[in-house]
């Protein structure tokens, strides 16, 4: 084993040029890979306040077919009590507007200055979990009763109150109305798609928004969905269409008819649900990315063959001689992939910490939601969720077929010459 | 010279085919981000019709009766808007400020219509974006008229009552512009008693910096002041010189003099902002093409110089014989990129016809409802093929310079 990392080291510094290629090919394509992987993981990756993305299923908009044609939109609450909040399968359900929008606020009569704000319900905060610095949020009862109580995050809190420490039980005007901090919670990454905002309030105490219908369906809300276990998705799709079906019996007088559209969605379609009208096409999606990774991994497997190709060529008297003393073409072959192999791990190790220090400093440009709702606040995520021991497993296997791909066709010819060709060095 | 070389690279062929299929996976690749970024260039590079600069929104919401100051007597909400346009109207830093509804750029809000003159009707399978505006919105966004019409006379044509439509509106019907059928009488929707004057014809104005001006439509007409409750968006240019801290003053005025019965501000937002948001999706595909576009290119280089270094060293003898029946540094230079550029031309005639099948299948980007147009076609191609070899002639380069250097006795002595 020694000899060939001798050997291997030997053959590097033999040729500069061609062992800095080969290095700086292999650890760009593996860099891009990773990139790549990073940018579709940080889509589906557990992080808080959305630990749970595995088991959550999401509703964003409904469609409504009318006579005048489809509406989409977010649900109203009526609609979501009837069809998504009544169920039986899951763990929770939670009621929230998916857009937040932006309010002002001060407190002690200071200047105002806006910021995200979110309705939800009480069981919004058993679906996502924040991390609480002070208090706790809003529960059924004072959600029920309409008391004006906020959850805000940390920077919002300081903002406002020019502390750090404990605030809870302060008061501050929101949109000219006086609402009580309940809780402090850690900012959330804009990328939580789903669950943030800077500040998230009752929407008991926004009536206006409630009442915000028509067609009676379709309104400001939307829906996510805690469920037990990742398996029972099929089992609350089947409820949600059978309540659904039962919702619509019951608005059939009106003409309108919600469109169901495979609703709910997983994480990962909800992903690349942009347009309500369209049910989000994961397998095309998937397609597209497996063409990428081709791409990436084809390209430079091809240029790594060529000049393994042609440094074998270089030691062709030498695999003849090594042969002529009874070495086998197996044993020659192994060798040469093993030998690449070393150069590969290496390559493949410096693309794999490159993207991690590109993916930590690069982080708010690289990792920025399809669309965002904040203008002062960042994707804030730590790369360290998207490096799992999972990532450098793939990283290693990239790295394994990139060394098989780039080196077995090139070894094999090399090895299949006949002897007395090897010696004489001609082909 | 040219012939020796093509029997060359035959003679080579077998280290020729791993360059060989390298440059035709390359090329379609490159081809289809080229024609992608083609097109979004070509967009890009379109007037837009309006100017966002030193523009910003300003939101407003209304008091709840959840809120203590609310004052349920106030129902004038027409009034109160009316009175906030005009106290901000009034600011010294303000050019000028306007109402609108589903109208500013860079909106993902939108209301459509329908617009017919004499026979001809256009809205039910085009979108034709309205825009409902009070008149100084033009100023706002400084809208141009196809004729040279100034923003402030386009705004005094809006404040007449008169309407105003983006110039391509008829451009299906045979009807490049519409300067023609200025004065003249305009339905809009299906309601046909209601006419309206066209004012003026404007220069395109396009939904966002990435759609094409040509089937951007559009029509803007005035709202009166009972109207003005429906129109949640305050639009305001700042005079350039005093474009400073403008939204830090305007909070600090918010909750004093800018409130009006139950309407307050609720957010403002600078125009740069609004459209950083509302195309951030379109700007990481564009970076994701360029980078993708880059990693391609770097790879040609690295995969060029790798095998051309190999070969310089084997063909030394070769070289060194060239130079001493006479062969010049130049023709030895020049033999070395040819032979990168010969494979790459190969290889780009198969590509072409890679290509040609991608675009035939509407696999690649879409330009107004196109993907194949010959001049594009050819264009994207040659752009394409231009990249890759400047990357070859960069990865030729340096073992091309070294086999300049070859001292023929010296090298002809070694064999």
């Amino acid at each position: 084993m020694k000899t060939i990392f001798k050997q291997t080291y030997k053959q590097l510094k033999e040729q500069p040029i061609i062992s800095i290629v080969s290095i700086a090919g292999t650890a760009l394509s593996l860099f891009l890979i990773m990139l790549v992987v990073m940018i579709q993981q940080v889509k589906v990756a557990p992080f808080s306040p959305e630990s749970n993305r595995d088991r959550m299923l999401h509703v964003k908009f409904g469609s409504l077919s009318t006579k005048d044609g489809e509406t989409n939109s977010p649900l109203s609450l009526h609609a979501i009590d009837a069809i998504y909040k009544n169920m039986k399968t899951p763990e929770a359900v939670t009621a929230y507007t998916y857009f937040p929008t932006r309010e002002p606020l001060s407190a002690n009569g200071s200047k105002s200055f806006t910021a995200n704000v979110k309705l939800t319900d009480a069981a919004f905060w058993h679906v996502f979990d924040f991390k609480y610095i002070y208090g706790k949020p809003y529960n059924e009862a004072n959600f029920k009763a309409g008391i004006p109580l906020a959850v805000i995050s940390r920077s919002t809190a300081i903002k406002l109150f020019n502390t750090t420490g404990d605030v809870t039980g302060r008061t501050f005007r929101l949109k000219y109305i006086t609402y009580k901090v309940a809780a402090v919670v850690s900012d959330v990454s804009s990328l939580a798609t789903m669950s943030y905002s800077q500040i998230w309030i009752p929407y008991t105490t926004d009536q206006e928004t409630c009442n915000m219908v028509w067609y009676n369906a379709m309104g400001m809300f939307s829906t996510t969905i805690l469920m037990h276990s990742p398996k029972d998705e099929a089992k609350v799709h089947a409820e949600a269409l059978a309540n659904l079906n039962k919702y619509n019996l019951t608005i059939k007088d009106s003409g309108n008819k919600l469109v169901n559209r495979n609703r709910p969605y997983n994480t990962e379609k909800e992903s690349i649900n942009f347009a309500a009208n369209l049910e989000p096409d994961l397998s095309a999606e998937h397609r597209t990315e497996l063409i990428v990774f081709v791409i990436l991994l084809i390209v430079p497997a091809v240029n790594l063959s060529s000049m393994t190709h042609s440094r074998l060529r270089q030691r062709i008297s030498e695999i003849g001689i090594r042969r002529a003393f009874g070495c086998t073409r197996w044993s020659i072959l192994s060798q040469i992939i093993t030998e690449n192999m070393i150069v590969t791990l290496c390559a493949g190790a410096l693309g794999f910490i490159m993207s991690i220090a590109c993916g930590f400093i690069f982080t708010d440009s690289l990792l920025t939601p399809a669309y965002s709702f904040s203008y002062d606040n960042g994707p804030m995520v730590n790369i360290s969720i998207l490096i799992h021991i999972s990532t450098f497993f793939y990283a290693l296997a990239f790295c394994f077929v990139l060394n098989l791909l780039s080196t077995s066709i090139p070894a094999w010819q090399a090895c299949k010459n006949s002897i007395i060709n090897d010696l004489n060095g001609k082909r | 010279m040219s012939k020796k070389l093509f029997k060359q690279i035959r003679n080579e062929w077998r280290f020729n085919i791993w360059i060989f299929v390298e440059l035709l996976i390359v090329s379609v690749v490159m081809w289809f981000i080229t024609d992608y970024m083609y097109v979004i260039a070509r967009n890009y590079i379109e007037p837009r019709g309006f100017d966002i600069s030193h523009c910003y929104l300003i939101s407003m919401g209304k008091l709840t009766p959840n809120s203590h100051e609310y004052n349920p007597a106030d129902t004038t909400d027409n009034d109160d808007r009316a009175e906030l346009l005009n106290r901000i109207q009034h600011r010294p830093e303000i050019e000028a400020a306007s109402l609108s509804q589903n109208s500013y750029p860079y909106d993902g809000s939108n209301s459509s219509m329908i617009i017919s003159h004499d026979t001809i009707q256009v809205g039910n399978d085009d979108w034709i974006l309205r825009r409902l505006v009070t008149p100084d919105f033009v100023r706002v966004f400084r809208y141009q008229g196809a004729n040279g019409e100034t923003p402030e006379q386009l705004a005094n044509i809006l404040s007449k009552g008169n309407i105003l439509i983006s110039d391509n509106l008829f451009n299906k019907h045979r009807m490049p512009s519409l300067t023609a059928l200025i004065g003249k009488t305009f339905h809009l929707d299906t309601d046909t008693t209601r006419n309206y004057i066209l004012g003026a014809s404007l220069k395109p104005v396009k939904y966002n910096d990435f759609e094409s001006a040509t089937h951007s439509y559009s029509g803007v007409v005035k709202l009166g002041k009972e109207n003005y409750k429906d129109m949640n968006e305050l639009c305001v240019r700042v005079r350039d010189n005093m474009d400073h801290d403008f939204i830090e003053n305007l909070w600090r005025d918010a909750d004093k003099r800018l409130r009006v019965g139950n309407l307050y501000i609720s957010d403002i937002q600078s125009f740069y902002d609004l459209r950083i948001s509302y195309q951030r999706l379109k700007m990481n595909t564009v970076r994701n093409y360029t980078a993708g576009g880059l990693f391609l290119m770097l790879n040609i280089f690295l995969g060029i110089l790798g095998t051309f270094w190999f070969r310089t060293q084997q063909r030394r003898g070769e070289i060194a014989l060239f130079k001493a029946i006479g062969s010049t540094n130049h023709d030895v230079f020049i033999r070395q990129i040819s032979e990168g550029i010969i494979l790459l031309s190969i290889a780009t005639i198969f590509a072409t016809i890679i290509d040609l099948n991608l675009a035939f299948a509407n696999l690649n980007a879409v330009h107004d409802g196109i993907y194949f147009e010959p001049i594009r076609f050819i264009a994207t191609v040659l752009i394409s093929y231009l990249l890759t070899a400047i990357m070859i002639i960069i990865g030729t380069w340096f073992p091309a310079r070294k086999a300049m250097s070859i001292q023929p006795a010296e090298a002809l002595h070694e064999e």
